[in-house]
């Protein structure tokens, strides 16, 4: 799993952090209407998260991860999908085999498939993709090692691969050798680079830097037109591989500004769909005029605190945090009570699910004030930060400091862009913030923004360097079976709990509006998200809009 | 926010001449009842504002305008405690917009006063003394006054980080040479009048002459113009915490209300409104009374 | 600066008065020397201040290209490489040199800042002009009606605009116009993120809204000029001469000549205040989604984008100064006092 594509995937998922899920789902259920073929749709995307493609579509510099991945999947397919009932899907790939020790993952592709331009989809694409996705130019663009492969060069992790670490055993199957044993391989698979196979032949006739902004796959879409952070245009893929899809014959993705942006062009009919939305007082209100999906959520949100310096380095200091916060008037006022309470970073719709942990310190504000005069935790000003494109993210921030202050702590808030976050976690070595609300887990905490971004020592956006929470974690990841990778991670959540590394707050996803008319997985039907926003399959969404 | 910065005061477009004063009784005395109105409607509005601003919080406790209580969010105007309401997380509007006005005129106050003092006397002394002085001012006023206002601000509040006192200083980069060119304008156009030649042909030193005689007839033109500049430095100032680079939440400013109602515009629009509102009238005050002032003081229209 | 106070400049005995009159007689081609010189100079002393000014951010381009593995030794090696560790003349020195060359820099992004500025100031381009242009139109057609009845009803009502235009702030009228044009009317789009790269009519539906937030104030301000102006000629005794002894009405006399030269105090007006109109320019792209230099300088501002932002404010100051010395052009050489003066000696 590529560490920088995962870390930059958590952090621009961290924008939705209070995205709605909405507890009344308008849905008019899938099947209400059968799919009719045709049609053009507006899309609307919010700046600061899927609205910004900075660096093009070329997997090998994508650092924005999930927030483009729908762009992604629409124009390359995916190998595996993650499918409406949280089942792996085969998409560009066929099927998978583990070996017994988990450490070596046997693909098999797709037959008769080809690309856009016409040359075909083999094992062989995808070796050419997946070696330049771990070469000098992914590692220039801040991506790290997808996978515990050996290296040319063992001291410098991001050196090639030895040979053989990769190999094509046949025209359509690829064998990957890992040194680790790897039981969430094909998880991990869903919003990483090496998903998206792009055709080795576009790449290399048309350069790096056109390509990315034209790209080659064998995706349901090809790019019509790109002008980047603004406009998206693609058309339906005539030689796509699934008979019948996609439906639509054209998308156009647009960014706007924001939620209130997007709801006025909605509501101006400039739109026909909005992906996350966040602002409560407009979701409670866009239900009156459009579809809202209710999906479920597979990413908590998490008050990180960093244990690398004061205050936070005392864990006494750290359990008054947990003591000094009543979330449920938050979640009331300004989420609107939409979401489910959990304790540990696994969500509803993702595997392993366990809202509650035992010995998990709750509110108590004596306890809290004791914690806090001695840790001397009120002697000291620490900051609490957030992405700055989520208005929710922002009150909650708010709203934890008055609370807090009202204990006698002396907060600040500091409000980031994506890229500004990004750098507040690591500048100075990581010893620069103190506490972050952000979101941890995803569809399987070994994934994307899952447990090991936020709690792993290594992770640049972790607070926590504990080798025994790391071996947890790595644990939880060598088998194939769920039932143990659960148990570890059983364990694991209990161990934060009993060490107050951050407490957790709830499991939320992201709401999508759209027209009357517009029908999809993720727009009237329930998708449960990769991490944190379901990732919207646009070759099986649909539109009639004699309906709307 | 395009207020014109003159070169000389006869450049700047003024309101509308007044109809002349006609003898008759009746006329005369509407005529000069809606002079006066025009002149004292408009500077209740301000007095009053400042009054709410500054003394309010001095005689009343107001709520604070910067922690609220979660539980009392979203709370609609008129509700006990709160008479504009709250917030999403609970501030009280009401406190926001006095603390607000307050920063809102603290910083054009002190960036008007700083350039009337020190772009004034730069003007008034380039204008007079003339010479190499003057060019070199000249040129120096005009590099600083080439610089867009914001561009500059945002600069200063990225370098040295965003508060007031970096916000004060950014925007008097750009009021001191405004105020200087004016003032030079204006003395370059009294420089030769009789009254003032005679006065340095009878002897009297160079800063006598400007205090005595330059410095009384250019007043009234700058009067008015620092009224006009106020409004400006407002909506300036408020277009700086609306972008995030100016008072920083969870310190209230107009600005910052502004774009947290923007966020909500469709679905509680009162939130955009009450500050909109609130700003629209304060410098439509401004600049009607600095308007009424430059016509009875001016007559240069 | 006007010529007659040019000429004040010089003193009051006799020599400079001598002098005085010859600079009147010279030709025009010196007084737009002597402009340009200064201007040169105006526009050296701009880009001096934005280098100071940015020089004063902290500039850690060097950590963030290399990304988080980076030893301080690393870190220490591009420094170097990219010159950030020289002392500040030196770095003045490089920095003004390339900038001569034409070459910006590149950005955090990898994109050369000229690329990027190329991508976007034509659209601020163009949006500027959209309200420049519909604001002096609609200025001139307001002042027209308003001066013709002193007064009157037209009078009143444009008098009141004007006060609004003025005193509204442009992200407020922006908010307003998305209310009612776009939301409650559908008149136009919410935001404009394609505005110039399409046809004419997209230009017109995307840019309407941004460029009235724009023009109000600048309508405002334009309006009060010529109608101040208008009024002004039509007190003037040879108008009404002239028109009898051409035969044409009075009116026709005055909007022929009168708005001829208020021409040049509208130009001179918009010099002045290209430096607010580009602020309020920021704004106004960023509220409408506009890919303009505006919202640009926002993002690069948010992303401590240091060669971006160096790169759009330079560009945003030299612009701001040759608009100002347009106008200062404008005012000097077409004054008609000039050209008379020359007549006469």
């Amino acid at each position: 799993m590529s560490k920088r594509t995962a870390c930059l995937a958590g952090a621009a998922a961290l924008i939705v952090t209070a995205a709605a899920c909405s507890s009344s789902s308008s849905s008019q259920g899938p099947g209400s209407a059968s799919p009719v073929a045709g049609g053009t749709i507006t899309v609307l995307e919010g700046q600061g998260f899927s609205g910004d493609w900075p660096y093009g579509f070329d997997p090998a510099t994508d650092v924005t991860g999930a927030a483009n991945q729908d762009f992604f999947d629409a124009v390359y397919g995916q190998l595996f999908d993650l499918g409406a009932n949280g089942k792996i899907e085969p998409d560009l790939a066929t099927g998978y085999t583990f070996s017994a020790n988990a450490e070596t993952v046997t693909i098999t592709l797709r037959q008769g498939v080809t690309f856009s331009d016409g040359t075909p989809f083999n094992a062989q694409a995808v070796y050419w993709n997946w070696m330049r996705d771990l070469g000098p130019l992914a590692v220039k663009a801040g991506i790290e090692s997808m996978w515990d492969l050996k290296r040319v060069n063992p001291k410098v992790p991001t050196s090639a691969p030895v040979a053989g670490a990769i190999q094509v055993t046949g025209p359509y199957t690829i064998v990957v050798h890992q040194d680790v044993p790897n039981g969430a391989f094909i998880d991990q698979l869903f919003d990483a680079i090496a998903n998206w196979i792009a055709s080795p032949t576009a790449v290399q006739k048309e350069g790096q830097t056109k390509f990315a902004q034209y790209p080659v796959g064998a995706g349901p879409f090809t790019v019509v037109s790109d002008t980047y952070n603004s406009q998206l245009v693609v058309k339906k893929n005539p030689h796509y591989w699934q008979a019948g899809h996609p439906y639509l014959n054209e998308i156009i993705f647009k960014s706007v500004s924001g939620d209130e942006a997007a709801y006025e062009s909605l509501l101006a009919n400039q739109g026909q769909v909005y992906e996350d939305l966040s602002t409560t007082q407009i979701l409670s209100q866009a239900g009156h005029h459009f579809t809202e999906e209710d999906n479920p959520g597979t990413s908590p949100y998490d008050l990180q605190l960093n244990t690398a310096v004061a205050p936070f380095n005392n864990v006494k200091a750290r359990q008054a945090i947990y003591a000094a916060t009543n979330f449920s008037p938050i979640l009331s006022k300004i989420f609107g009570n939409r979401y489910p309470v959990t304790e540990s970073f696994t969500g509803p719709g993702g595997i392993c699910y366990d809202p509650n942990v035992s010995g998990y310190q709750g509110y108590d504000q004596t306890l809290a004030k004791t914690l806090i005069a001695e840790s001397g935790l009120s002697k000291v000003t620490f900051t609490l930060g957030t992405i700055n494109s989520s208005p929710v993210a922002i009150e909650t921030t708010e709203a934890l400091r008055t609370e807090w202050e009202a204990l006698g702590m002396h907060v600040k808030i500091a409000n980031y862009p994506l890229a500004g976050l990004i750098s507040a976690f690591e500048a100075n070595g990581g010893k620069s913030w103190t506490a972050m609300i952000q979101t941890a887990g995803a569809f399987d905490p070994a994934a994307g923004v899952g447990v090991g971004f936020r709690f792993g020592s290594l992770s640049p956006f972790s607070g926590v360097h504990d080798p025994a929470l790391d071996k947890l974690l790595a644990q939880a990841t060598s088998f194939t079976s769920l039932s143990q990778r659960c148990g570890y991670y059983n364990q694991a959540a209990a161990y934060i709990a009993d060490h107050y590394y951050g407490p957790f707050y709830f499991t939320f996803a992201p709401a999508n509006i759209a027209v009357k008319g517009v029908y999809g997985p993720g727009l009237t039907s329930p998708l449960p998200s990769v991490a944190v926003v379901p990732v919207i399959p646009w070759q099986d969404v649909y539109y009639h809009p004699a309906a709307s | 926010m395009a207020v014109p910065v003159p070169d000389a005061t006869t450049l700047t477009p003024g309101p509308p001449p007044l109809p002349p004063l006609l003898a008759g009784g009746r006329r005369l005395r509407a005529q000069r009842a809606g002079r006066w109105l025009r002149l004292w409607v408009p500077a209740a509005v301000v007095i009053l504002v400042l009054a709410i601003c500054f003394l309010l919080p001095l005689v009343i406790t107001l709520p604070s305008s910067t922690n609220g209580n979660i539980l009392q969010a979203g709370d609609p105007p008129f509700s006990p405690g709160h008479w504009l309401g709250t917030d999403a997380v609970g501030v009280d509007i009401f406190s926001q917009l006095v603390y607000g006005g307050r920063v809102a005129f603290e910083v054009s106050l002190a960036v008007t006063g700083i350039g009337l003092v020190a772009g004034g006397l730069l003007g008034v002394a380039a204008g007079y003394f003339g010479g190499w002085a003057d060019a070199i001012l000249s040129r120096l006023l005009d590099i600083l006054i080439a610089f867009p206002a914001l561009v500059l601000a945002l600069a200063i509040a990225e370098g040295l980080g965003p508060n007031e006192f970096h916000e004060i200083l950014a925007l008097c980069v750009f009021s001191i040479p405004s105020f200087g060119r004016l003032t030079r304008g204006a003395t370059l156009v009294i420089r030769d009048h009789p009254y003032m030649v005679a006065a340095r042909l009878s002897g009297t030193r160079g800063w006598r002459v400007i205090a005595r005689h330059v410095l009384p007839n250019i007043m009234p033109g700058i009067v008015t113009f620092s009224l006009l500049g106020v409004g400006l430095l407002i909506i300036l100032d408020g277009a700086l915490d609306y972008l995030g680079w100016g008072i920083q939440p969870p310190t209230a400013s107009w600005g910052n209300m502004i774009y947290n109602g923007y966020q909500v515009m469709t679905a509680q629009p009162e939130y955009v409104l009450i500050p909109s509102i609130v700003l629209v009238i304060v410098v439509v005050a401004l600049n009607l009374l600095g308007d009424e002032l430059r016509v009875r003081w001016g007559g240069q229209q | 600066m006007a010529l007659a106070q040019q000429i004040q400049l010089q003193g009051s005995d006799a020599g400079a008065r001598e002098r005085a009159r010859r600079i009147a007689g010279s030709p025009a081609l010196i007084v737009v020397g002597r402009r340009l010189l200064s201007a040169i100079v105006v526009v050296w002393g701009v880009t001096f201040m934005t280098f100071v000014v940015l020089s004063a951010l902290p500039n850690d381009t060097a950590q963030v290209l290399l990304g988080l593995h980076a030893t301080p030794a690393d870190v220490a090696r591009l420094n170097h490489a990219l010159g950030l560790d020289e002392p500040f003349p030196v770095r003045y020195w490089h920095w003004l040199v390339s900038v001569l060359h034409g070459n910006l820099g590149t950005d955090l992004e990898g994109a050369s800042v000229n690329s990027q500025l190329a991508q976007h100031l034509p659209v601020t381009m163009e949006l500027l002009a959209y309200a420049l242009v519909g604001s002096v139109v609609l200025a001139l057609i307001v002042a027209v009606l308003a001066a013709r009845k002193p007064g009157g009803i037209a009078d009143r009502v444009s008098t009141a605009i004007s006060l609004l235009g003025l005193s509204a702030a442009p992200y407020v009228v922006a908010l307003l116009l998305i209310i009612v044009a776009s939301v409650e009317l559908n008149l136009f789009p919410v935001q404009s993120n394609s505005l110039g790269s399409g046809s004419v009519l997209s230009f017109v539906q995307q840019g309407t809204l941004p460029a009235a937030s724009l023009g109000f104030p600048l309508f405002a301000i334009f309006t009060r000029l010529l109608r101040a102006d208008l009024l002004d000629q039509m007190q003037r005794e040879d108008y009404i001469v002239t028109a009898k002894a051409k035969g044409i009405s009075p009116w026709q006399v005055l909007v022929r000549h009168a708005l001829r030269n208020s021409l040049y105090n509208l130009i001179t007006v918009i010099g002045l205040n290209l430096g607010q109109l580009i602020g309020a320019l920021a704004i106004i792209e960023t509220i409408f989604s506009v890919p303009g230099i505006g919202s640009e300088l926002l993002t690069a501002l948010g992303n401590k984008d240091i060669p971006l932002i160096e790169g759009i404010t330079l560009v945003f100051a030299v612009v701001t100064v040759l608009g100002n010395l347009l106008a200062d052009l404008m005012y000097a050489v077409l004054d008609p006092r000039i050209r008379h003066g020359r007549a006469q000696s």
